[in-house]
Order: C-alpha cells, then sequence, then structure tokens
C-alpha cells in the first residue's frame, strides 16, 4: 500500500485530500508546516509527497521542494497551487520548482488520483 | 550736438587766430570753447566730450600730435582737425593714424574753415549714428543672450531628461536629468551616441526615421537600472526640416521608478487577495466534492462535521470580504466621516458587552481600569468602533481558556492611552514587526486553527493614524501581548 504525505497549513484542505487517497486505498500521513512535512518525509521515507505552495509561510512549499532534492532525495513531489492563474506565473517543473506536476486548487477527486496514480507507475 | 549746440574746442596759442575762429563760428551758431596751451587743451578736451576739435599743431608747451593722442584716448569719437603752418607729410600720416579726421592749413580762409567744419559735422553725425546703432545691436544680442540662456537654464532644471540627436546619430543637446535618467556619467555635443543609450530607444529612432512621418510620436517604458533600480518613459518625437523631411529626433526620458512600484505593489496585494479569496473557497469545494463523489467514502460522523466546516470557512471569505471593503475605503477615503463626540469609556464598555458571549466561552476575566471618568473624542463612531472591537476579538481569539484581559485608559501628556492586555499566546520577535501589514498571521503551532482575515490589525493602524494616533505592540512569546492605542487629545 503506497504512503502518501500531505504538507498544506489549510487543515480543510488535508482532511478533504487525505479522504480522496484513502477511499483509493492510500495510506496518508500529514503535517501542517513544511518544518513538520520534512520530519516526516525524513521518518516515514513515502512514496509521494503532496505539498502545497504555503507561499505565506516563511520556509515555503517551494523551498522545501529544493531542500529534498539538494538532499538527493527524489521522492516524487505533487504540487498544490491556489494562485498560478491569477499571478499569470506559468508553473512548471524546473531547477527553482523542482516538483514532478502540478494540481491547480480546488481539487477535484479524481484529477488527483489520477495525477498521484501517473507519479506513482512512473 | 546730441542736445543742441555742436560743440567745439579750439586749441591756439595765436590769440588773434583764436578769437577770429570764435567769432565767425559763433555766428554760425556753434558753441565754442578756447585753449592757449596744450596742458589746457588736454584737461578741457579730456574732461568734456567736445563734437569737434580745432588743434594746432605747434603749440608753446605741446606737440599737437600729443594733444590729439590724449583726446582721442578718452574721446575717441571726438572729430580732431588738425590747423598748422608746416605741413608735412610725416605730420599729417601720424596725425592721420592717430585719427585725426582731416588737416588744415595756415593761413586759411573762413570760407575754408566752415567748409572744414561742415565735413567734420558730417562726420560727427555719421559716427554717433553709428554708435547709436551698435549699442542697440549689442543690447539686442545681450537680450538675445539672456532669453537663451534663461531657456536653457529652465531646460537644464526640468527633471525630465531631454536628448536631441540628429540623423546622423550625434548629439545635438541633451540635459543633467537626461544623463541622471539614463544613468550616463557623461556625454558630448557631437559625439556619436547610439551605442551609449538603451536599444529600446534606439530602436524607437530607426523607426522614426524608417516612417519619416512628422507627426508620428514613440513611447517605450524602459528598465535601465535592473530590480526597479530605475524605470523610465522615453517619448521620441521626429524633427522635421523645414521641407518636412526627418533630421532627427527629441527624446523626453521620465523617471517612472516611483510609479512602477507603485504598480508591482499594487499587483502583489491583489494577488495576494486572490489567495486569500479562492483558499477557504478552495478547502469548501473540496469538501462539497468528496461529499458528491461516490467513489470516497465518508464515515458517517464525518459528513455533519465537513458541512459545519464549509459554513466556518464561508464565514470567514464573508469577513474577508467586508475587511477588504473597509480597507478599500480607508484608502481612498471615499466615504464621509460623521464626526461626532464619542465618549470613550462607553465606548469601549459597549464593545465589552457586545463580545459578551465569546468572552464567556472562554471563560475570559476581564478587568476595566480608567484614570479618566469621562472621555470626550471628536471621531468617526463606527472607526472608533471597529479599533475597539477589533483589538478585543483578538485578545480574546488568541488568549488562553480561563485567561485575563486588561484594559487601561490613562493620559499621556497630548494622548489618551489606552492599553489592552490579554494572557494569549503572545508574539515571536520576528512577527511583531509585520503584525500590522496586511494578511499577515503569525504562523505557529498555537495559531493554526484560530481564523483570521490578516487585515483587522492593519485596518487598526489605518484608522488610528488617520486620527493622527499611534498603534503599538509590547509582547512576550507564550505569556500574552499589550496593545497601546494613542489618540490625540484635542481640545
Amino acid at each position: 500500500m503506497p504512503l502518501i504525505v500531505i504538507i498544506d497549513d489549510d487543515v480543510d484542505i488535508v482532511e478533504a485530500s487525505t479522504l480522496i487517497l484513502q477511499s483509493r486505498g492510500f495510506s496518508v500521513l500529514s503535517a501542517n508546516n513544511p518544518n513538520a512535512g520534512y520530519q516526516l518525509i525524513k521518518e516515514k521515507n513515502p512514496d509521494l509527497v503532496i505539498l502545497d505552495v504555503m507561499m505565506d509561510e516563511p520556509d515555503d512549499g517551494f523551498f522545501l521542494a529544493q531542500k529534498l532534492r539538494r538532499e538527493k532525495n527524489n521522492v516524487p513531489i505533487l504540487m498544490y497551487t491556489s494562485v498560478s492563474k491569477t499571478i499569470g506565473f506559468e508553473f512548471g517543473a524546473n531547477d527553482m520548482v523542482p516538483v514532478n506536476d502540478f494540481v491547480e486548487k480546488p481539487i477535484s477527486p479524481d484529477q488527483l488520483i489520477e495525477k498521484v496514480n501517473l507519479l506513482l507507475n512512473k | 550736438m546730441t542736445n543742441g549746440k555742436t560743440k567745439i574746442l579750439i586749441v591756439e596759442d595765436e590769440k588773434g587766430l583764436r578769437e577770429g575762429i570764435k567769432r565767425l563760428l559763433e555766428l554760425e551758431g556753434f558753441q565754442i570753447e578756447l585753449a592757449e596751451r596744450g596742458t589746457e587743451g588736454i584737461q578741457l578736451g579730456t574732461t568734456n566730450e567736445y563734437d569737434i576739435c580745432i588743434l594746432d599743431l605747434r603749440l608753446p608747451d605741446y606737440d599737437g600730435i600729443e594733444v590729439l593722442r590724449q583726446i582721442k584716448l578718452i574721446f575717441p569719437n571726438t572729430v580732431c582737425i588738425m590747423a598748422t603752418a608746416f605741413a608735412s607729410y610725416d605730420t599729417a600720416i601720424e596725425a592721420t593714424r592717430l585719427g585725426a579726421f582731416s588737416y588744415i592749413p595756415k593761413p586759411f580762409t573762413p570760407e575754408e574753415l566752415l567748409y572744414q567744419i561742415d565735413k567734420a559735422c558730417q562726420q560727427r553725425r555719421l559716427i554717433l549714428e553709428s554708435e547709436k546703432l551698435k549699442k542697440e545691436r549689442e543690447e539686442r544680442l545681450l537680450e538675445l543672450a539672456y532669453e537663451k540662456g534663461r531657456l536653457n537654464t529652465i531646460i537644464k532644471s526640468i527633471a525630465d531628461g531631454l536628448l536631441v540627436v540628429n540623423s546622423k546619430g550625434e548629439i545635438v543637446y541633451f540635459n543633467n536629468s537626461c544623463l541622471k535618467n539614463l544613468n550616463i556619467n557623461s556625454l558630448k555635443i557631437g559625439e556619436y551616441i547610439l551605442h551609449k543609450i538603451p536599444n529600446q530607444i534606439v530602436g524607437m529612432i530607426n523607426q522614426l526615421e524608417k516612417d519619416n512621418d512628422p507627426n508620428q510620436s514613440l513611447i517605450n517604458q524602459i528598465e535601465i537600472i535592473n530590480n526597479n533600480g530605475l524605470y523610465v518613459e522615453a517619448a521620441c518625437s521626429p524633427i522635421p526640416f523645414q521641407d518636412g523631411k526627418y533630421s532627427g529626433v527629441v527624446i523626453v526620458i521620465r523617471d517612472i521608478t516611483q510609479y512602477k512600484k507603485i504598480e508591482i505593489i499594487k499587483s502583489q496585494f491583489i494577488s495576494m487577495v486572490a489567495h486569500e479569496l479562492k483558499t477557504p473557497i478552495a478547502a469548501v469545494i473540496g469538501y462539497l466534492k468528496i461529499i458528491l463523489d461516490e467513489n470516497v467514502n465518508i464515515p458517517a460522523e464525518k459528513e455533519a462535521e465537513y458541512l459545519e466546516r464549509s459554513a466556518i470557512r464561508l464565514s470567514g471569505l464573508v469577513e474577508l470580504v467586508n475587511d477588504l471593503l473597509d480597507l478599500s475605503r480607508l484608502e481612498v477615503k471615499e466615504k464621509k466621516r460623521e464626526f461626532k463626540e464619542i465618549e470613550l469609556v462607553k465606548l469601549i464598555k459597549t464593545t465589552i458587552e457586545f463580545l459578551d458571549l465569546e468572552i464567556k466561552k472562554k471563560n475570559i476575566q476581564v478587568e476595566f481600569s480608567s484614570e479618566i471618568s469621562e472621555i470626550k473624542l471628536n471621531a468617526d463612531s463606527s472607526e472608533m468602533n471597529r479599533v475597539f472591537t477589533n483589538i478585543l476579538s483578538n485578545a480574546i481569539k488568541y488568549n488562553r481558556e480561563k485567561g485575563k484581559i486588561g484594559i487601561n485608559i490613562s493620559i499621556d501628556e497630548n494622548y489618551f492611552v489606552v492599553k489592552v492586555s490579554d494572557t494569549g499566546i503572545g508574539l515571536k520577535e520576528e512577527d511583531k514587526e509585520r503584525l500590522f501589514q496586511e494578511f499577515f498571521r503569525a504562523k505557529n503551532e498555537k495559531t493554526r486553527g484560530i481564523q483570521g482575515t490578516g487585515l483587522g490589525l492593519s485596518i487598526v493602524k489605518r484608522i488610528v493614524e488617520s486620527y493622527a494616533g499611534k498603534i503599538e505592540v509590547e509582547s512576550e512569546f507564550g505569556k500574552g501581548s499589550v496593545f497601546i492605542i494613542r489618540l490625540p487629545v484635542v481640545n
């Protein structure tokens, strides 16, 4: 049973995402800030990380993704974003944002599951 | 001659001749003065400007040439006639060299003299006329130079940069602001500059030359120093020749850095607002989708909880929209303030009563004390209400169960001081400074789960400052915070 770690500061998003993933048979652990999320990844070594951008945290989601890659941790990362369209910033996987894919909030169960399966089957 | 009679000085040592000439010329209407010796002649001729001087070449004390030299030195426009019985070629040449007008050999007849005098008068008139014209021209040139200088000073002083380039790409004119706004150390008139100025400007110059349309102007915004160090707007207009053909461009370079910075702040604010609006919506949609999705199994007891959470998030959203509206009203000052006399003690007590339910829910004890029993403020009551509601509801929201809230009013010189203290979670040092910024919310394990828009305190700060007041915070993380509001005492 694949283990997924969700890191998002919005408790409701974490709750809804957890339920979607659990319904499809995934094990889910969560953290509400990048630091706690980092510890969880180190301890549990998950198969996939769902990471929110968390722009208002001092060390945001981007920072955590970069930190993991610097440590040669290549766990697939699916990034939650909420304002990419509004600020006109085209998110894409690159050195600045070393993640594997993006999901635009609000999340829909089908889309989330599709992206998770795609990353896990690679 | 300029005003009335022509003045003539006669320097002649021979008494009979001297007096004879005087009588003759006075009859003709001239004003005559006489000198017997050279010294006397020099003295008179160099203190007053005579129209004409008749100088004897041989005087007992001086050579007539010397008298001529001295007079001409002071009054070069005096017309001098040399009279002599010993005319020689050499003296004639010397006298002419020194500026003598003519030569009259002695003895002369009255007709001969009058003929010479008449010619001298004409000469004098010509000299005076040309002097007058020369003076006028000089004055006009001076005026023109002054006018040009004034225009130059004005152009040099304006904040907009001005650069004029000819069709060969050489500088014709530039001002100081041009150097500043293009971040160039120095330019020289006549130097080729297309390699020195930003490519965008060169592009505009080339375009204008190609199009050759005298009515076309091009405007571009150009980043001169990265990261908004210097941003300019360059407006290029062609300068046509008289035949309408392109002869160069005039470029006005305006510093718009401040404007750009405001634009960036504005767009940052909008994306922050969008983020804040979208976050609760995303949470609610998330819950609704899992409730509606047949593939997601929700434990029965959870469904009601998710709907409850959705309602809470939507209430938060409404609160946020209200805060945003308040903020924008404060920003544009569109809302008319209704100033009236407010009793501060009463206002705070009413606010406490209004929040009674929340206070009781958390079992919080409120202590109120005031040095002064009655404090009158002239303010908009809805704004003052907002200030104390926000501050007090924060003191409740971030307090612990069975905590305390202290409200103390005192007077300090020209300010009423309201201190609101709580026994809540307090603030970390790094959060204190950003506390009053829009959308800032202290994030730590203790604030998680506490709802807020992140706008409450920035609204409070704006209102307080609009009344020339001040707000500050003292706090210790884990122990509590004190918010201190100072409002000026107005008589």
